[in-house]
C-alpha cells in the first residue's frame, strides 16, 4: 500500500473515495432491485438469445443446407463469428496479464469487466465451432480420448485440433483468474448481504475470511495465473491464425497471419470493453472509477493495435505482389477490387482510417467519439474476418468452382443472437457480482497520495482511518 | 398419559394410542384382503391392484409403441436361384434402344435389381462405349410415375383393366376393320418387325408411320435421290484428316455419337510429343454445339447463312477439284475466308476428309453429297455398306397422319414409343386431329404428353424388363434381355401386337410369351446368317452371352447419280432479321425423351453447364475497351420474352460465349407437361420450329426478345463463364489484348494458371520445352520443404493413379452419369443446384481460351486428385480422411462431424458435403421442404422405395453432415483385388476399371496401376512425355491424376 507519492500522477480514481465509498458504490449494484434501463436491456438481450437457441435448432435440426455456404465457400458467417468472437475476447486477458506484469495500475478499473467480457466472449467463440459441424451430436470425436473404436485418435496435425485445446485452456485459465480475482470481492458482498444470499455468497466465496495467509496465496495464486495467462494472449489467436495460415489456399497461406491476428484481436477486444464500459459506467454510476484516464489509455492501444493491423494489411499486399506468385497476387487483388470489393475497404476505413482519429486527445477523451468509433472497429474487424474467409474461398485455384455467398436469415440469426447470449450473460453479471475489483482498486486509491499530501488530504484524513477499521473485520 | 394397555407402551398411531374401534378391528384382520371397489365412482385401488393396472398399462403403451415400427421382412429363398449369390453382382449382355439412341451394354444386377449400365466392349459399332443417355437408363427403370397397369386413360389417369378386358376391347375395336395406324420412332428391332408384320398380317388396313423426335429425313432423301439408298452411310470419323460440319453435332447427338466419339478421339490423341499428328476439324454453327466446342476451328454463322456455306464450301472445293461452280446465297466475308481455307484443307486430303451436315434441307444435304463426292470421300470415308438404321423418320409422313384423321379416315392410333404431341412442333394440329380417332391405345410406360389424351393405355415393360432385338447398323443384330422380371404389370409392346393379332405363333401358355417368339426368331433365321453354330440353341446361347451378333455385311460401292442437280434455288436463303434463334438437341435431354430423369435433368449442359431446364443462350459482346456484356446486357438468370411468329414464351437467358452475333439459340426438350420429374422446367420451344417442304427446321429467320426485369431465382449453372485467357481487339490501340485481363479485375492471372495447358499442333515443341521447364521449376518448388521426408511410400506393391487425355476428352458426360450410378450420388434437384449444393463427385470443367468472340474450348473431368501430399487429410481434426497405401484419400464417412475444412483445403474444389439429408438415409428427419421430389406433393425422391433400388449396395449412402467426394471406386478396388488374390496373381489393369473408365466412350480416362511399368495408365502418361502434367502441380499436393495439354490443330 505503500506506494511512492508523485504529484505528476493523475489519481486513478476521482471523487475523493474512501474504503468505504468503494464498498458501497461498487456492491449496491448487485444488491438494489433492477434499474429500468436493465430490465429494458435485459429483456432485448435475452430476446436475441432466444432468437439463437431457435436458430440453432433449426440449423441442427435441418441441417447446415440451410445456411448460405456452398460446395466452394464452405466457411462464411460461422467461422467468420467464431474469429471475431475469440478477437473480442483477448482484452479481458491482456488487461489482466499483461498490464498486470507491467504494472499498468490503471487497469484495475476495468479488468474485472473485461475479464469478464473476455469469459463470455470466448462461451460466444466456442458456439460456433460446435454449431458449424454437419454432425454436431458428434462433436465429442474431437477430443482425445480412449475409446473403443480401436486405437482412434484426433488427428494431432490439424489445426482445428490445436485449436480445441487453444480455447478450451484459455477458456478456463481466464475463468479461473477472473474468478480468483472475485473471491475477495464475493465476500465483501457476502459480507453486507443477509439471508439467501449471504448463503449463497458464502458457498461462492469460498469461505474468505481475509487473513494475511489468504491474501497473501491469494496474490501468489493471482501471479502465477498471470504468468500462464499470458502467453496465452499470443498463443490463442495465433493458434486461430493457424486455421488459415497452414492451409494451402492463396489469402491464407501466409506466414503474417499471427501477429496480424493477436494485433487485430487485441484491437478489437478494446473497442468492445470501451462499447461495453461506456455503457457500465454511465448506467452503473461508475464514472469516478472507470475515469476519462481509462478511456483515454485504452484508445491509444486501439491507435496502436489499429496502425499494427495496418501495416499488416499493407504488408500482405506488397508481399503478394512481391511474391510473383500468380495466385497470391490473384486473391489478393479480388480481395481489394474482387465482387467483395465492398467489404475490403469496409474493412479498410473501419480498422485502419477511422482509428486515427484517436491521435486527437480531444477525441480520445470524448466518450461519444469513443463510443462511436469503438463500435466501428468491431464492424470493421467482423468485416476482414469476412474477407479473409469467404472472398478468399470464393476466388481460389480453379476458376471453375468459383462462386458466390450470402447468408441465410439462420446466419443473421446466429450471429446477432450471439450478441444477445454475450449482452444476457454481461447483465447478469452486473447484477451479481461487482463490475470493478473492489479490493485491487482499494489497493491503488492511494497511488496518487493526494488523500495525504493533496488539497483533499486533511477532510478526508480521518475518514480514511474510519474505513480502513471497517475494511478490517 | 393414558393407560399402558400395551404391553410394551409402545403405540404406531393416535388410533392404535387411543384403541379405536376401527382400529382394533383391522388389527386383528392381518391380512384381510381388500377388494378392490368402485365407491363413490372413485378407484379405491390397493397396491397390488395399483401393481396391476401399472404392468397392463406399461405393456400396453409398450405393445403400442412398438406397433408403430414398420415391420420389414426378410424372406429367404425356399430353393436359392443358382446365379444369385449376395453380393457377388451378375452382368446381363442387353443393349439400350430408343428411338435413334443404340448402345450395346451390360446391365450389372445385385440380388436381381439391375443398378448399373457397361459398356459392352464385344460391339464394333460403340466398342464399350457408352453415353449419358444409355448410363442413366437404370434410373428410369424405377421411375416412379410408370404406369403400373393397364386400362383405360380418363382425365389424365390410368383406370384399372385387366390384360383380358383390354385385349378383348381392343381386338373388339380392331376387328371393325377400321384403318389402324402405328406411330412410332424408328425402330430397328427385326423380331419387332416380324410381329408388326403378323399385326399387318391379320389387319391389312394397318400402316406404321416413323418419325423421328429429331429429324434427319432431309439426310436420308438426300441419300435416296444421290446415292439411290434411302439410308444413312457410316461416317468414318477415324480415317478423315481433315473433318468439316455444317451444323451436325456428330459427337453429341447426331446418328451414331458413341461411335464418331470412338473414331473421332483416336485421330485427335496425341501419342507423343515429338511427330505428332491430328486430324483438323472445322465446324459451321451459330450455337455451340458440344461437337463445335471441340473444333478447331468454328466458324460462325447465323443459322440461316447455312445454305450459303454450304454454297461457298461447294464452290471452293469445285473450283480446285474441277466441278462446276453454283451461285449460292451471300455469306458474311469471314466466314467465306474460313471455308475457303478450309476447302484448301479438305481438297489436300482427298479421300481422306469428311464433309458432314446436320441441317434438315435436302438441298443442302445433297450440295454436301456433292462435296463429299468431289473430294473423293464417297465409298472411302463415307461407307454405304453399312448402313446406319437408326434414323428411319419422316415427318411428312406424320403430315399426312393429321390430314387422314382431320379426316376422319382413321379409327385406331396406336402409340408405339414416340410422344407426337409433345415432339411434334404442328403438336396442336396433332393434338386436334387425335380427337377425333375414335380409338388411341399408348404402349408408353409413363404417361406422357401424348398417352394422356388416348383412351388406352398398354403399358409396355422398360427395357431392362424386356426382351429384344436390334439391328443398329447393317449386320451388327443387337439383343436386349431383362435383367428384372417387371416390376409392374406391364406387357411388352410386341406381346401386346402379337396377342391383338392372335397370333399362333406366340406360346400364351409361357412364362414368357415373346421370350420364346424372339428365341424361335433368332434359333431359326438368325442363325442362318452365320455357320460358327451348328444348332439354332447354341447359337441363341452364345448371341444372348454376347449380347451382340455381327455379319460383315457385303461391301457396297455407290456413285453419285448423274441426273441429280445441284440447285442453290433449294437452299436456306439468308434471312434479313435482326434476330435469329436456333434450336439444337442437348446430350443429356434429347428432345424431351430423357426429360423424366433426373440424373440427365441434374447432368450440367456440356457448354453452358446449366441444369434442369433449357435457357436461351446469347452471344457476349466485348466494348472494345474493359467489359464483356451479354448481348442487349442480359444477365444469366435474367427472364426475357421472346417471341417467334407471334407465339410468345418466357426464357431465362445464360450468356455462353462464341454464340454468333446476331444470333440467340435455345436447347429442345424443355416443358414437359406430363409423366414424370422433367415437368415444370424449360420451356417447349417445339412449337416455333418452322417446317419448311415439310421438313422441321431447327432455326428460326425470325425471333424478338424483350426483357421482363425477372430473374429466374433459382437459376442453375454449375459453372459460370470463368475462362483461361481470352483475347480481344483494344478498339483504342488496335492490338490484340488479354481481355480477361481487362475484365473482372486481374483476371488475366487465369492465363498462367497451371490447371490447362493449350498450344496450336504446330507449337507442341514449344509446349512441351515450356511443360518441360514448369515440371523442373515445379519439382525444386516442391522440393522446399521444412520436412525434407524423401521417403518413397508407395514404392511397393499398387499405387493407384489415374492418366485423362484431354485431347480424347469431347466433354459429353457420359463418366458423369456413370459415377452418379456407380456411386449412389444423390440427386439434389434445381434449387439446390442453385445454391451450389451439387453432389457430383466428377464434374467436367469446361473453359474458354482463344479469341473472345469465337474462343475454342476444353474440358477437363476433374475428379478427386488422390494426393499423396493432400491438403485436406492434415487438417481434419478427427482422421475422417485419409492415406491409403496404394495411394488412395480415404474417407471414413463414420468419422466424419463436418467441419468443411478439407472441402475449403482442397485446391480442386471436389469434396463434396452433404449439406441436407439429400439421400433419406439420416436417423434425423429429412428436411423436408428442400428435398428433391418428383412432384411437390411427392415424398422426397430417395425416400421412395422404388427410387432406392438403383442404389449399388456396395457404396455407402451417405447421411447428412458429411463430406464425401470421388473414391477411385474403391468398391471395385476392393473387388479386383480379392479376383487376383483368388487366382494367386498380381492385380492387373482389367482387374480394375473405374465407372468414369468403363463409361467413357473415347477412352480418355485411363485408371490403374502406376507402380506397374506396363499398365496402361503407366504407358499412356509415358508416352506424352512432358505433355503430361498435374494440376497445381508446383502447390506440392503430388496428385494422382495426370492429364495431358489440350492440343488444337488450326
Amino acid at each position: 500500500m505503500s506506494q511512492p507519492v508523485s504529484p505528476v500522477r493523475h489519481v486513478l480514481i476521482e471523487g475523493n473515495k474512501s474504503y468505504h465509498n468503494i464498498s458501497e458504490d461498487l456492491c449496491v449494484p448487485t444488491e438494489k432491485a433492477p434499474s429500468r434501463e436493465w430490465i429494458v436491456a435485459f429483456t432485448i438481450a435475452s430476446a436475441f438469445l432466444g432468437l439463437y437457441i431457435f436458430a440453432v435448432c433449426w440449423t441442427v435440426w435441418k441441417g447446415i443446407g440451410e445456411w448460405g455456404a456452398n460446395r466452394t465457400i464452405n466457411w462464411a458467417w460461422d467461422i467468420t463469428n467464431f474469429v471475431w468472437w475469440i478477437g473480442i475476447g483477448h482484452a479481458g486477458t491482456l488487461i489482466s496479464a499483461i498490464l498486470l506484469l507491467f504494472r499498468q495500475r490503471w487497469r484495475t478499473g476495468v479488468n474485472r469487466a473485461a475479464e469478464a467480457m473476455t469469459i463470455f466472449a470466448v462461451i460466444c467463440a466456442g458456439q460456433f465451432p460446435i454449431i458449424h459441424m454437419g454432425r454436431v451430436w458428434l462433436a465429442f470425436f474431437i477430443f482425445p480420448f480412449p475409446n473403443t473404436r480401436g486405437p482412434l485418435w484426433v488427428n494431432f496435425n490439424s489445426p482445428l485440433l490445436w485449436d480445441v485445446f487453444a480455447i478450451s485452456t484459455y477458456f478456463s485459465v481466464s475463468l479461473l483468474f477472473w474468478y480468483t480475482g472475485l473471491v475477495p470481492d464475493l465476500a465483501t458482498v457476502r459480507d453486507r448481504a443477509s439471508g439467501f444470499r449471504k448463503k449463497m455468497y458464502e458457498i461462492f466465496s469460498f469461505g474468505w475470511t481475509g487473513s494475511a495467509k489468504h491474501w497473501q496465496r491469494w496474490e501468489s495464486l493471482s501471479l502465477i495465473l498471470a504468468g500462464i495467462s499470458t502467453p496465452l494472449v499470443l498463443s490463442v489467436h495465433t493458434i486461430v491464425s493457424f486455421d488459415f495460415a497452414t492451409s494451402v489456399i492463396p489469402g491464407w497461406h501466409t506466414t503474417i497471419f499471427p501477429p496480424y491476428f493477436v494485433a487485430g484481436a487485441i484491437f478489437s477486444g478494446f473497442a468492445m470493453v470501451q462499447t461495453l464500459m461506456v455503457i457500465t459506467r454511465k448506467v452503473l454510476k461508475l464514472e469516478e472509477y472507470i475515469t476519462i484516464n481509462h478511456i483515454d489509455s485504452m484508445n491509444k492501444v486501439i491507435v496502436l493495435t489499429g496502425t499494427i493491423v495496418g501495416v499488416a494489411y499493407l504488408t500482405e499486399l506488397f508481399i503478394a505482389w512481391y511474391s510473383g506468385y500468380i495466385y497470391e497476387q490473384f486473391a489478393f487483388y479480388n480481395r481489394v477490387f474482387g465482387v467483395y470489393w465492398w467489404s475490403y475497404f469496409g474493412m479498410m476505413f473501419c480498422n485502419v482510417v477511422s482509428p486515427q482519429l484517436f491521435w486527437s486527445r480531444k477525441i480520445r477523451r470524448s466518450i461519444w467519439w469513443t463510443f462511436f468509433l469503438s463500435i466501428v472497429v468491431n464492424v470493421g474487424m467482423w468485416f476482414e474476418r469476412f474477407v479473409i474467409i469467404a472472398t478468399t474461398l470464393a476466388r481460389d485455384y480453379l476458376p471453375s468452382s468459383w462462386s458466390y455467398y450470402s447468408p441465410t436469415w439462420v446466419e443473421i440469426s446466429l450471429f446477432t443472437g450471439t450478441i444477445g447470449l454475450f449482452f444476457t450473460l454481461f447483465l447478469i453479471f452486473t447484477r451479481v457480482a461487482p463490475v470493478v475489483a473492489i479490493a485491487e482498486v482499494k489497493a491503488i486509491l492511494k497511488v496518487a497520495g493526494d488523500q495525504f499530501m493533496g488539497p483533499n488530504a486533511k477532510k478526508s484524513h480521518g475518514h480514511g482511518h474510519e474505513t480502513e477499521k471497517q475494511e478490517k473485520h | 398419559m393414558t393407560d399402558m394397555h400395551h404391553d410394551n407402551g409402545i403405540w404406531v398411531s393416535t388410533e392404535d394410542l387411543n384403541r379405536e374401534e376401527s382400529f382394533v378391528q383391522s388389527a386383528e384382520k392381518e391380512f384381510s384382503v381388500e377388494t378392490m371397489t368402485e365407491t363413490d365412482g372413485q378407484w379405491a385401488a390397493s397396491r397390488r391392484d395399483f401393481l396391476k393396472l401399472m404392468g397392463f398399462g406399461l405393456g400396453a403403451a409398450t405393445l403400442a409403441a412398438s406397433c408403430e415400427i414398420p415391420v420389414k421382412r426378410a424372406i429367404p429363398f425356399v430353393t436359392k436361384p443358382d446365379e444369385i449369390v449376395p453380393g457377388v453382382a451378375n452382368y446381363f449382355a442387353s443393349s439400350f434402344v430408343n428411338g435413334s439412341d443404340y448402345c450395346a451394354i451390360l446391365v450389372k444386377t445385385r440380388e436381381g435389381r439391375p443398378i448399373k449400365i457397361e459398356g459392352n466392349t464385344l460391339s464394333s459399332v460403340t466398342s464399350g462405349g457408352t453415353s449419358a443417355r444409355a448410363q442413366a437408363a437404370v434410373l428410369s427403370l424405377y421411375d416412379t410415375r410408370r404406369i403400373k397397369n393397364a386400362g383405360t386413360v380418363e382425365k389424365g389417369e390410368v383406370k384399372k383393366l385387366s390384360w383380358q378386358d383390354l385385349d378383348n376391347k381392343i381386338k373388339g375395336q380392331l376387328q371393325l376393320g377400321g384403318s389402324i395406324r402405328i406411330i412410332s420412332n424408328t425402330n430397328t428391332s427385326p423380331t419387332a418387325k416380324m410381329a408388326l408384320a403378323e399385326f399387318t398380317a391379320k389387319y391389312p388396313n394397318t400402316r406404321v408411320i416413323t418419325y423421328d423426335p429429331v429429324s434427319n429425313a432431309a439426310l436420308l432423301a438426300a441419300n435416296q435421290a444421290c446415292f439411290g439408298v434411302r439410308g444413312i452411310p457410316t461416317y468414318k470419323f477415324g480415317a478423315a484428316d481433315v473433318v468439316l460440319s455444317f451444323g451436325a453435332d456428330f459427337l453429341g447427338t447426331w446418328v451414331s455419337p458413341i461411335e464418331h466419339a470412338r473414331d473421332y478421339a483416336s485421330k485427335r490423341k496425341i501419342k507423343s510429343a515429338t511427330n505428332a499428328t491430328m486430324s483438323r476439324h472445322y465446324q459451321v454453327e451459330s450455337h455451340v454445339s458440344l461437337t463445335g466446342s471441340n473444333a478447331d476451328t468454328r466458324i460462325q454463322i447465323k443459322p440461316s447463312e447455312m445454305g450459303a456455306a454450304v454454297c461457298a464450301l461447294y464452290n471452293e472445293v469445285a473450283a480446285q477439284t474441277g466441278g462446276a461452280s453454283i451461285s449460292g446465297p451471300a455469306l458474311n466475308d469471314k466466314a467465306k475466308a474460313a471455308l475457303k481455307k478450309a476447302a484448301s484443307d479438305l481438297v489436300a486430303a482427298r479421300g481422306k476428309s469428311l464433309v458432314v451436315c446436320g441441317r434438315n434441307n435436302v438441298m443442302e444435304q445433297v450440295i454436301v453429297n456433292k462435296i463429299n463426292d468431289l473430294l473423293g470421300n464417297i465409298n472411302s470415308t463415307i461407307d454405304y455398306g453399312t448402313l446406319n438404321n437408326l434414323s428411319q423418320g419422316d415427318e411428312r409422313d406424320m403430315a399426312r397422319l393429321i390430314g387422314e384423321m382431320n379426316a376422319n379416315q382413321v379409327s385406331i392410333v396406336i402409340v408405339w414409343g414416340a410422344n407426337p404431341a409433345y415432339e411434334l412442333p404442328n403438336s396442336e394440329q396433332f393434338k386436334a386431329a387425335f380427337a377425333k380417332v375414335n380409338t388411341r391405345i399408348s404402349f408408353s410406360g409413363v404417361l406422357d404428353e401424348t398417352t394422356a389424351l388416348c383412351s388406352h393405355a398398354a403399358p409396355a415393360n422398360h427395357q431392362l424388363e424386356s426382351w429384344g432385338d436390334a439391328e443398329p447398323k447393317t449386320g451388327h443384330y443387337s439383343l436386349i434381355q431383362p435383367t428384372i422380371a417387371p416390376l409392374f404389370d406391364t406387357r411388352q409392346a410386341e406381346h401386346s401386337l402379337l396377342e391383338w393379332a392372335e397370333s399362333t405363333n406366340l406360346n400364351r401358355q409361357d412364362d414368357q410369351p415373346y421370350y420364346q417368339y424372339l428365341k424361335s426368331h433368332w434359333a431359326d433365321s438368325m442363325k442362318a446368317k452365320q455357320s460358327k453354330y451348328a444348332t439354332g440353341a447354341a447359337f441363341w446361347d452364345m448371341s444372348l452371352h454376347d449380347g451382340v451378333f455381327e455379319v460383315p455385311p457385303a461391301p457396297r460401292t455407290v456413285s453419285f447419280a448423274s441426273g441429280v442437280s445441284l440447285n442453290p434455288a433449294g437452299v436456306t436463303q439468308p434471312g434479313s432479321s435482326a434476330l435469329e434463334i436456333s434450336f439444337y438437341e442437348t446430350v443429356n435431354i434429347g428432345n424431351g425423351q430423357y426429360a423424366h430423369n433426373p440424373w440427365l435433368q441434374e447432368m450440367p449442359d456440356p457448354v453452358t453447364r446449366t441444369v434442369w431446364g433449357n435457357y436461351l443462350c446469347v452471344p457476349i459482346e466485348w466494348d472494345g475497351n474493359k467489359k464483356m456484356n451479354g448481348w442487349m446486357n442480359l444477365n444469366d438468370g435474367e427472364n426475357v420474352e421472346v417471341s417467334i411468329n407471334g407465339k410468345k414464351l418466357t426464357c431465362t437467358v445464360v450468356r455462353t460465349f462464341g454464340q454468333a452475333p446476331g444470333s440467340v439459340s435455345i436447347a429442345l426438350g424443355g416443358g414437359r407437361t406430363s409423366g414424370g420429374c422433367g415437368v415444370g422446367y424449360g420451356v417447349n420451344v417445339n412449337p416455333w420450329l418452322p417446317i419448311d417442304g415439310g421438313m422441321i427446321q431447327y432455326f428460326a429467320k425470325e425471333a424478338k426478345v424483350e426483357t421482363t426485369g425477372t430473374v429466374d431465382k433459382h437459376f442453375a449453372c454449375v459453372q459460370h463463364h470463368h475462362t483461361m485467357g481470352l483475347a480481344a481487339k483494344d478498339e483504342k490501340t488496335g492490338n490484340t489484348i488479354n481481355a480477361d485481363e481487362q475484365v473482372l479485375a486481374y483476371q488475366g492471372s487465369l492465363t498462367d494458371r497451371s490447371v490447362i495447358f493449350q498450344a496450336n499442333l504446330k507449337e507442341l515443341p514449344k509446349l512441351a520445352e515450356k511443360l518441360a521447364e514448369f515440371h523442373h521449376e515445379a519439382d525444386h518448388l516442391n522440393q522446399q520443404t521444412l520436412y525434407p521426408d524423401q521417403t518413397n511410400y508407395f514404392g511397393t506393391g499398387v499405387k493407384w493413379g489415374m492418366y485423362v487425355d484431354l485431347n480424347a476428352c469431347i466433354g459429353c458426360g457420359a463418366c458423369q452419369v456413370a459415377c452418379v450410378s456407380e456411386n449412389n450420388v444423390p440427386v439434389v434437384g434445381k434449387k439446390e443446384v442453385a445454391r451450389h449444393h451439387e453432389m457430383t463427385w466428377l464434374r467436367i470443367d469446361r473453359y474458354f481460351y482463344g479469341d473472345l468472340e469465337n474462343p475454342k474450348v476444353v474440358y477437363q473431368p476433374m475428379m478427386c486428385q488422390h494426393c499423396d501430399n493432400a491438403p485436406c487429410e492434415n487438417v481434419c481434426p478427427v482422421n475422417a480422411t485419409n492415406h491409403s497405401m496404394e495411394g488412395i484419400n480415404q474417407m471414413a464417412y463414420n468419422r466424419c462431424i463436418g467441419t468443411r475444412y478439407c472441402a475449403n483445403n482442397c485446391p480442386y474444389k471436389v469434396r463434396r458435403f452433404n449439406w441436407l439429408d439429400y439421400t433419406t438415409a439420416d436417423v434425423w428427419p429429412a428436411n423436408e421442404e428442400r428435398m428433391f421430389r418428383v412432384e411437390e406433393n411427392d415424398i422426397p425422391f430417395y425416400a421412395d422405395n422404388l427410387v432406392r433400388m438403383v442404389l449399388n449396395p456396395d457404396v455407402t449412402v451417405r447421411t447428412r453432415g458429411v463430406i464425401e467426394k470421388c473414391s477411385f471406386c474403391i468398391q471395385r478396388i476392393q473387388e479386383g483385388k480379392l479376383t487376383a488374390k483368388q487366382e494367386s496373381r498380381a492385380v492387373l489393369d482389367n482387374d480394375v476399371r473405374s465407372a468414369c473408365q468403363t463409361a467413357c466412350p473415347t477412352g480418355a480416362i485411363v485408371f490403374g496401376n502406376l507402380n506397374n511399368p506396363d499398365s496402361a495408365v503407366s504407358k499412356a502418361a509415358e508416352g506424352v512425355g512432358d505433355l503430361a502434367y498435374k494440376v497445381l502441380e508446383e502447390i506440392n499436393t503430388r496428385p494422382g491424376v495426370k492429364y495431358s495439354a489440350k492440343i488444337y490443330n488450326s
